[in-house]
């Protein structure tokens, strides 16, 4: 599999979120704005890059049946020192995100790219994988974030878009994460069964011509 | 048996080099951690001793710590618990330290840091009281800590807006007690000046029109400043 596919899978066709319904926790749990969904993005997609590389340099020297709680030292050292660094310089964000990003240690995206794709391929591919499957999850939370922000406050990052008489409180609480999910998730679907009938349609066209 | 040991090794020297590695960038971030976190406490340390009316500082600015040993020599009081007082009544806590300024008339003014529980935990908050002639006044509030409240609802206790709603309150408010506009049974207004008269003179704080499905985050920022209050009380008057 060439490179560019690795890295562009994520946004739409395997999206973690939309497509493949990995790391639901803080997916629901932190959408609850647009801004809140980047940042918890960005540090999973950091997290998920990095433990990539890493488990992609080991592959070779960790013996199989070691494998998940060495995965797992990695990713939560990662974790650990991303905490560190957003905690220093990013204190605002750090204390919005608050529990969550301790929690990115268990998102199950992170530890199944790792044993599905970083643990049986090279660091170059790793890293696509993991920028990729990373920028589609920070791609979703943003756009859950926003979705949910707009008919929960009537605001996207912020910024009034119409009135509080507007606003459904549903969509900031628990009931609307689900709710802005599984609209985005039938969404998803059906734009890939058109994409998939465009495609068929296609194959039969060039079939006949042939 | 080997095996096992191999297997045990191997882990052994990934969990070593994992903790080298953490220890290496905790050393590193530690001392900017540490300038985050003061920066953060010496700039709510500013705000709620900033006059909320004309917006100038009541201490002078020179006396206002700009570092850690700064504002160690304001310590008032300080308990190796954490905790300074209690309440019973009220179910908050006043942390340690206390601190104590000076504003430009000469009162003293006490800053204290004090919790109560909220909706999914703690909501900790800084406040200023400055001591006159007739009791405490609370100049000012800020509330710093609100991680487990619920975004959209009981998190909003952290918007500008929301908090101007406690302050200021003059000693006979406080000598009341605060309470929620809910639990004083009041019907919320739309009126500024019947929110400032409700405060000033019932001690009826009005935050149910801006924070519509959520009465424990306010009632513990509430209880909060009554436990502060109570603790002043019996503190500096004594």
């Amino acid at each position: 599999m060439s490179d560019v596919k690795n890295l562009t899978k994520g946004f739409f066709k395997e999206n973690p979120t939309f497509v493949q319904a990995l790391g639901m926790c803080p997916t629901l749990a932190t959408t609850t704005s647009a801004v809140n969904g980047l940042g918890m993005g960005l540090a999973t997609l950091s997290v998920l890059t990095l433990s990539n590389i890493v488990v992609s340099l080991i592959r070779k020297v960790v013996p199989e049946k070691i494998r998940i709680p060495i995965y797992i030292v990695v990713i939560a050292s990662f974790v650990t020192i991303v905490d560190l660094i957003m905690h220093a310089f990013t204190y605002q964000l750090w204390r919005t995100l608050g529990l969550f990003i301790p929690l990115i240690v268990v998102n199950c995206i992170i530890l199944g790219r790792a044993e599905a794709f970083a643990s049986k391929n090279g660091v170059l591919d790793s890293l696509f994988d993991g920028l990729g499957m990373g920028l589609g999850f920070t791609g979703a939370l943003i756009l859950l974030g926003s979705v949910r922000e707009l008919l929960g406050s009537g605001t996207v990052f912020g910024v009034p878009i119409w009135g509080k008489a507007f606003n459904v409180f549903t969509m900031i609480l628990p009931p609307g994460a689900y709710i802005a999910l599984g609209m985005l998730a039938g969404l998803f679907t059906f734009i890939g069964i058109k994409r998939k009938e465009r495609q068929k349609a296609k194959s039969n066209t060039e079939k006949v011509k042939a | 048996m080997r095996e096992v040991l191999k297997t045990g090794l191997i882990l052994f020297v990934f969990t070593l080099t994992a903790g080298l590695i953490l220890g290496l960038v905790y050393s590193i971030t530690s001392p900017y951690i540490g300038k985050a976190e003061l920066n953060f406490k010496l700039t709510s340390i500013k705000d709620v001793m900033t006059d909320p009316v004309t917006g100038e500082l009541l201490i002078s600015p020179e006396d206002l710590p700009r570092s850690l040993e700064e504002l160690e020599q304001k310590i008032y009081k300080s308990d190796d618990s954490g905790i300074l007082y209690t309440s019973t009544k009220y179910g908050g806590r006043v942390h340690s330290p206390a601190y104590l300024f000076t504003s430009r008339d000469d009162k003293e003014i006490y800053v204290l840091e004090g919790s109560a529980i909220g909706y999914g935990g703690s909501v900790v908050c800084v406040a200023a009281f400055v001591k006159e002639p007739g009791g405490f006044r609370m100049n000012a509030l800020r509330v710093i800590s609100y991680s487990q409240e619920t975004p959209g609802l009981g998190a909003k206790i952290g918007e500008e807006e929301v908090m101007r709603r406690f302050y200021p309150v003059p000693p006979e408010a406080l000598e009341k007690g605060l309470r929620v506009n809910k639990d004083a049974g009041v019907v919320p207004t739309n009126d500024s000046e019947r929110i400032k008269y409700l405060r000033e003179h019932e001690g009826v704080i009005q935050t149910s029109d801006i924070m519509t499905g959520a009465t424990l985050t306010p009632r513990a920022v509430v209880n909060t400043i009554n436990t502060m209050y109570e603790f002043l009380r019996g503190e500096v008057d004594e």
